[in-house]
């Protein structure tokens, strides 16, 4: 309709700029605690996984083999209402070798639930499986049996969210199964079984935490043993995800879980700490209380250390994500921990440049991440990563990797350029930079930024042009940005509907290139 | 949208006290109830009549565009009515009711109500959703598939619309965790719906392929819209439903690029629609989600480029172009640029999709005939951005990035082509060079980079350039003549001198151009041409200078013929505010040595156009440099040649006055400041017009607006200084000083006030002034009671230095302490002496030194023994003003500029550069404030030997007694 307000360009004078541009430029940014993607880590380490092979020794494996996994869905499913129907026979059964019958069955079933690619979850569940894996939970039964029940479940659960959250009547007993009493294989399949819930959302996580699932799961994570551990530490990093901090914040409260973390980072065991890692990423993405504990402890140097040594993917990104998380929580980090001319400053350089150089994107992407907030710190740090081998590496990635990196490498270069604010004043530009950054013609990049449909580059773009504008001596930066027609890219939000953008876009256009511009002389 | 444009004009208001039924449509008394819009109950009443079937169309149309500006204003209580608890926001179980009814009759309204009804659920979900409204999704959704079940698609795409408004914000908002909150409860509920009744959609429109228009309409405007609702719930990141389920959307995607639906069904236009915005969905995700869009990447790219090649002419198509040749640029830089990179490719790409789309259209055509702003604006000014040429070039250029050797072969060949078709037929294939032309300048290098040109400049600016700009029929091929021109002014640094001198009369006769485009680009040609800077090296050093290259010798032989042309050519039609036009006079007039003759020559035609501009003007560029361009005339000939002055008075005084007479308000602060400038050159007694615009000045509402004030401040400076004396008559100084009072007053006038009170001081003699300083230092005290900040202090102590230096001490301690006894001394303490330190500004800080100096030496007040710790204070303080080093001393002349522009004007103050007032020091008698100081010192302490010696040792920081004591030996002086 045409009941719009009256346009602004017919109004005699734009807005005054209320949103100054510079007040945001160097920053440090904390991974949002609210994941709307899928979870990179899935595609290394599943949120959720199927229980294949036996935690324990398991002498009737091998005859699994003999089983056609290519066998058409309906005789799957077919067996599978079979199955669960003698599963039921032998919980009625009260007669002699009665155990037995029944481990048997929960065996059957478990084999039934592991083997094929696509197991018939869903059949086992309208077969009515839940009610009858719960039963067969219940206290005093024999360790083989709750075990069989627990991997049971811990499949179903790793099938679809419908699936996931129809174990929802068995959670009491799977936590309560976790606890001293039990044996150490029982309790990991279970802790098994619940990582796999909490992996499926939020709302099954605060289900569990209000079952008091965090503090059994936490000291089976201490355990000495690596595959307990391991398997604790993965449902532990489901379980604290988020996006409410308060499970974070307990975890590391509960006293031990800082040292067992320090003492499995101090494995040699890469699996172990990659589970291990995954759980600092959420303590120290969602809780200041972990983050000023973490800041202070070892957990920092073991990071940077298994940065600069492991070549190993699936540790290194749960390592970058939490370095890069700590270093935007506490400026603890830049001033005190990664001091210039430490040798841990030196070695998280170097680690952070090898990944940058990496074949991997997403190595190359978490690294000029981490970069990008070490370089909002002082301007000793600034200068450390402009002198080192980083600065070219990333002005090559700025116009030729993919896009999403190009934006985080972009987010570390204007940081190079900015000295920490004084106080409330606009911060200092750092000229020497700035003016290498632009000889480099680094400027056209930053233009295809404020291009972009994505906001958060377009911002980005901004405040490195008003950085060029401001900062290149001899006031040659207006010039400089409107060759590379950044005036055209900037008044793209001349009537943008975010006000920020539009008074930043704005008021740039008209501090540099208003009515007098051109004008002198 | 509406579709009868009357009825959207008529109720087009989204200001809500706007009658908004059509006056001459029959009266609505019985049906519509008294406006009582405050009461409640008010907002349902009006959507009850939106909805009720019996009442006439036009009537509930009214009601729901009354309903949806009745929520704009209400719905969210403002801060201030909530701070004054006022009961405008609607109440809570009225906006309860409305949310509960909204969705139901906004699918049950006329189509012409369904917009303004989805506005209104827009407006209250800015508010409400999700948090405050959580039935909302899910009622959308159920209804949504209910309508997609009953294939309703009228209603499936009012649920999609009123859905894509709620997700909007997800596109334009700043990503942080509450945002994500919001989101992932959106896709939660939204996500599988939406891809559900997408791919039923799909299916309807697969099975359909070859039907008609009115079939396939509302489903390609639903996929459409399933398309925005993608792009929206896609901008924060990528969600995992929407990675899980790429491939159904890519596949139906794909579909709609690749599939040819019936001629009628393709120049209809919502197929092209729905093609653009699966194109920016495509862009979106290689910009956002390159690497898990890679496996579709062949075929979407190679499936877009065909579809460029097919020829199309919906109304959708240049979106379409625009956003397809978009993707394949950001592809083009991509990391898989390589998609594009054999020799047939590039080929292809440039025969078929680039030249095509450079050549110009029917539309281009006719935009510049009949909108030559709009054209001038796209094709030299950067706003075209989103035109095929454009964003043609921009596929070059990105595929250049990296076949860069391989696109200047292809692009050089084709300019030689595109040359050689226009030699064989000039008259018909004028539009090859123009596109030749076209392509040589829009590839043409950034100054100071690497590349090398596409072709030799000067050669090219030789053989095809020149021979437009020499031809002797000012109107022929004009959009040809635009092209050379626009060449000319792009590589005007590379154009010789003696070769651009010798076009300049051609420039200026294509001044006379009948197309306003071929003039402004004439106009904005000369102008930019004389703006040229030679690097020159300062012999003997490797300092670099920049140096004009055009200077007065070079145009003022030629000036009259220029200025002629120039003022013809703002009488063509459509040219009258043409602001290039303004812009090269303002240009040539500053370059060149300006003589009286042509002086009033101009001063007389800018008058006239500011009579003409008056009568409706459009262009504040324009008239900015029109006004501008006047105060440069005044301010530079008037001070050469005093025989001027008349001429100005008889010329533009009068249009100025016309300015107040008529009330332009617009123009008033531009009209302030050029009288002021001719009060300031006139010589009293003034005339009775001045005397007349004396008496508009003192009125006390021209005041009330703060554009104005600056501008008025500097009129009634201009009067105090000229005539002083007149002030004494009709009460006038009474006004001024209750003007100032007024500007003191107000934080962000104060410094104004200060302004007038510092001319009264400095202008007036002391009987004049000597019964007002009651009523100003009342003002003053009262105001500083709550506002002690530097800002304001400052003013204060200048205000008093300059009352001292003109009128001496003893008038200015008379008159504070004849408000209350003692009080000057107490204002010494906590104002004058810390103050004085931070004074700054060159005159500020030699008026407040040598005022302290002659406080603390030559006035009885200080000299009672029993001040000596006050006395020795102060001159600590002066110590540390002088001890400043002079930095600002060349800026003398631009410091009221200065502090004009920091203030902060809502409506801004429109300063013109060349009206600016030059400060005058008040103090030219004193050459230097320290000289003053020392001497003064020595000569005070030779009276009292040893006196001051002890309370310097006693009072004054150390490092302070060591800069005098250097002082002293500066300036040859002892203090004994």
């Amino acid at each position: 309709m045409a009941d719009e307000d009256v346009s602004p360009q017919s109004s005699y004078h734009r807005d005054a700029i209320k949103t100054s541009v510079h007040n945001t430029s160097a920053q440090r940014r904390r991974q949002l605690a609210v994941a709307v993607g899928k979870e990179r880590r899935e595609a290394l380490i599943r949120t959720k996984r199927l229980c294949r092979e036996a935690l324990f020794d398991d002498n009737e494996a091998s005859l699994e083999g003999n089983m056609n996994i290519d066998e058409e869905r309906a005789v799957l499913n077919a067996q599978a209402s079979q199955i669960i129907e003698d599963l039921k026979s032998a919980m009625t059964y009260q007669g002699k070798g009665a155990a037995q019958k029944k481990v048997e069955a929960l065996r059957a079933v478990r084999r039934l639930l592991s083997k094929s690619e696509i197991p018939p979850v869903k059949a086992a569940l309208q077969a009515g499986a839940v009610p009858l894996l719960v039963q067969c939970l219940s206290f005093g039964s024999p360790d083989e049996q709750l075990l069989e029940a627990a991997w049971c479940l811990t499949n179903i659960a790793a099938g679809e969210p419908e699936e996931t959250k129809s174990l929802v009547p068995a959670l009491p007993l799977l936590v309560a199964h976790l606890g001293e009493k039990s044996s150490v294989p029982v309790a990991e399949q279970c802790a098994w079984a619940l990582g796999n819930v909490a992996g499926e959302g939020d709302e099954l996580r605060n289900i569990l935490l209000a079952q008091g699932a965090l503090l059994p799961l936490a000291r089976l994570m201490m355990s000495d043993k690596g595959s307990t551990a391991r398997t604790a530490s993965w449902a532990l990093s489901n379980l604290i995800k988020g996006p409410q901090p308060n499970a974070a914040t307990e975890l590391i409260r509960i006293k031990g879980v800082l040292d067992a973390i320090i003492q499995h980072l101090r494995n040699l065991d890469d699996e172990l700490a990659t589970e291990v890692a995954w759980v600092i990423v959420y303590l120290s993405a969602l809780s200041e209380a972990a983050v000023s504990l973490l800041v202070k402890s070892d957990v920092v140097h073991l990071l940077v250390e298994k940065l600069a040594a492991s070549e190993s993917l699936q540790l290194l990104i749960p390592v970058l994500r939490t370095l890069g998380n700590l270093v935007a929580a506490d400026s603890y980090m830049t001033d005190m921990v990664l001091v210039v001319g430490h040798n841990t400053t030196n070695q998280i350089l170097l680690g952070l440049i090898k990944c940058l150089k990496s074949e991997h994107r997403v190595l190359k992407k978490e690294a000029a991440w981490v970069l990008s907030n070490i370089a909002a710190g002082s301007v000793g740090h600034k200068e450390l990563i402009f002198s080192s081998e980083a600065t070219p590496l990333m002005i090559h990635l700025l116009s030729s990797a993919p896009f999403d990196i190009r934006k985080e490498v972009a987010y570390t270069l204007g940081n190079l350029c900015v000295a920490p604010a004084k106080n409330a004043e606009q911060p200092s530009i750092i000229v020497h930079h700035l003016v290498a950054l632009v000889n480099r013609e680094c400027i056209s990049a930053f233009i295809h930024l404020v291009r972009s449909a994505d906001i958060q580059s377009a911002k980005l773009g901004l405040q490195f042009l008003e950085l060029v504008m401001r900062g290149m001596p001899n006031g040659e930066g207006p010039k400089l940005v409107e060759r590379e027609d950044g005036i055209d890219a900037m008044e793209r939000f001349q009537f943008h509907e975010n006000e920020e953008m539009r008074n930043m876009a704005n008021g740039l256009v008209d501090k540099y290139f208003g009515e007098d511009y051109g004008l002198d002389e | 949208m509406s579709n009868s444009p009357t009825t959207t004009n008529r109720h087009g208001s989204s200001n809500p006290s706007r009658p908004i039924l059509n006056p001459a449509a029959p009266p609505s008394a019985p049906l519509l109830p008294p406006p009582t819009a405050d009461r409640p109950g008010f907002a349902l009443a009006l959507l009850q009549f939106a909805a009720t079937p019996s009442v006439d169309d036009h009537i509930r149309l009214a009601a729901a565009v009354h309903f949806k500006n009745h929520l704009r204003s209400r719905w969210a209580p403002s801060p201030a009515a909530a701070a004054a608890e006022e009961p405008l926001s609607s109440s809570a179980p009225e906006k309860e009711q409305v949310k509960s009814v909204l969705v139901s009759l906004m699918l049950a309204a006329l189509p012409r109500v369904q917009p303004q009804l989805s506005e209104a659920l827009a407006v209250v979900s800015s508010h409400d959703f999700p948090q405050s409204w959580p039935a909302l999704l899910p009622e959308l959704v159920a209804s949504l598939r209910n309508a997609a079940e009953a294939n309703d698609y009228r209603a499936v795409n009012g649920l999609l619309g009123a859905a894509a408004s709620l997700f909007s914000k997800f596109r334009i908002s700043f990503d942080n965790n509450a945002l994500r909150l919001d989101l992932k409860y959106c896709l939660d509920v939204f996500a599988a719906p939406l891809l559900e009744v997408f791919l039923k959609t799909s299916r309807l429109i697969a099975g359909n392929v070859a039907g008609p228009p009115d079939t396939l309409r509302p489903l390609f405007e639903s996929q459409r819209l399933c398309c925005d609702i993608f792009h929206s719930l896609n901008s924060v990141e990528l969600p995992e439903f929407f990675e899980e389920h790429m491939r159904e959307w890519m596949t139906e995607f794909l579909a709609y690029l690749g599939t040819a639906y019936s001629p009628a069904v393709e120049a209809e236009g919502t197929v092209d629609a729905l093609r653009a915005s699966v194109c920016e969905n495509l862009q979106l995700y290689m910009e956002k989600n390159e690497e898990e869009l890679k496996d579709y990447l062949n075929d979407l790219a190679s499936t877009v480029w065909k579809l460029l090649l097919t020829p199309g002419s919906s109304p959708s198509r240049d979106q379409l172009t625009v956003t397809a040749i978009k993707f394949l640029t950001t592809v083009s830089t991509s990391v898989h640029h390589s998609l594009f990179g054999s020799p047939e490719v590039l080929q292809r790409i440039c025969s078929s999709i680039v030249f095509p789309n450079i050549r110009l259209r029917e539309e281009d055509e006719e935009l510049f005939e009949i909108n030559y702003i709009e054209y001038v604006r796209r094709d030299i000014e950067g706003s075209d951005i989103d035109t095929r040429r454009r964003i043609a070039c921009e596929l070059l250029k990105g595929i250049a990035l990296n076949y860069k050797e391989q696109v200047t072969t292809l692009v050089s060949m084709q300019i030689q082509e595109m040359l050689k078709v226009y030699a064989v037929n000039p008259g018909e294939n004028w539009k090859e060079k123009d596109s030749a032309i076209y392509l040589v300048v829009a590839l043409a290098p950034k100054a100071g980079s690497s590349g090398g040109y596409l072709v030799d400049v000067e050669s090219f600016f030789t053989s095809v350039i020149l021979p437009e700009l020499q031809e002797q029929d000012v109107n022929a091929a004009p959009m040809v003549k635009a092209g050379a021109l626009k060449f000319f002014t792009v590589f005007r640094d590379q154009i010789p001198k003696q070769a651009a001198m010798a076009l300049l009369p051609h420039l200026a006769r294509f001044l006379m151009s009948e197309s306003n485009v071929v003039h402004s680009y004439a106009a904005n040609c000369i102008e930019k041409l004389l703006l040229v800077k030679d690097r020159v090296t300062v012999s003997g050093s490797d300092v670099v200078t920049l140096t004009p290259r055009y200077g007065p010798l070079d145009i003022n032989f030629f000036l009259p013929q220029l200025m002629t042309n120039l003022f013809s050519a703002l009488q063509f039609p459509e040219s009258q505010e043409n602001p290039y036009i303004m812009k090269c006079i303002m240009r040539t007039l500053g370059i060149s040595n300006v003589n009286s003759e042509v002086a009033a020559h101009c001063i007389c035609r800018l008058a006239f156009v500011v009579s003409e501009v008056c009568k409706n003007p459009r262009n504040p560029t324009f008239n900015h440099y029109l006004f501008e361009l006047i105060a440069a005339l005044i301010g530079r000939s008037g001070e050469k040649d005093q025989a001027l002055i008349p001429v100005f008075d008889a010329s533009v005084f009068p249009v100025l006055w016309k300015i107040l007479v008529d009330d332009m308000t617009k123009f008033w602060p531009y009209a302030f400041q050029i009288f002021a400038q001719l009060v300031e050159m006139s010589k009293p007694p003034l005339s009775d017009n001045y005397m007349q615009l004396f008496h508009v000045l003192l009125s006390p509402e021209n005041w009330k607006r703060s554009g104005n004030v600056p501008a008025l401040v500097r009129l009634l400076q201009a009067y105090l200084q000229k005539v002083p004396n007149e002030l004494k008559d009709e009460g006038r100084l009474h006004q001024v000083v209750q003007i100032s009072i007024g500007l003191l007053s107000a934080s962000r006038t104060e410094e104004l006030g200060f302004y007038v009170l510092n001319t009264v001081a400095e202008n007036l003699s002391c009987e004049i002034v000597a019964p007002y300083f009651r009523d100003i230092w009342n003002a003053i005290f009262t105001r500083l009671q709550n506002r002690r900040v530097a800002k304001f202090v400052n003013s204060f102590v200048i205000f008093m230095s300059l009352i001292l230096v003109k009128h001496g001490p003893s008038i200015l301690v008379e008159s504070t302490d004849s408000l209350q006894k003692g009080l000057f001394m107490q204002i010494l303490q906590p104002f004058w002496i810390p103050n004085l330190k931070l004074i700054s500004g060159a005159t500020e800080m030699k008026l407040a030194s040598v005022a302290a100096t002659r406080l603390i030496c030559a006035s009885p007040v200080l000299l009672d023994p029993s001040f000596s710790e006050l006395w020795g204070k102060m001159l600590d303080s002066i110590i540390i003003l002088l001890a400043q080093p002079d930095q600002y001393k060349g800026e003398l002349e631009n410091g009221e500029a200065d502090i004009l522009e920091t203030l902060g004007y809502s409506t801004a103050f429109a300063r013109l550069h060349y009206g600016g007032k030059k400060e005058e020091d008040p103090l030219k008698e004193i050459r230097d404030p320290k000289e003053f100081l020392v001497t003064s010192l020595s000569r005070l302490s030779a009276s009292y030997p040893g006196r001051y010696r002890t309370v310097i040792e006693k009072c004054v920081d150390p490092a302070n007694q060591a800069a005098l004591l250097q002082l002293c030996t500066t300036f040859n002086c002892a203090i004994v």
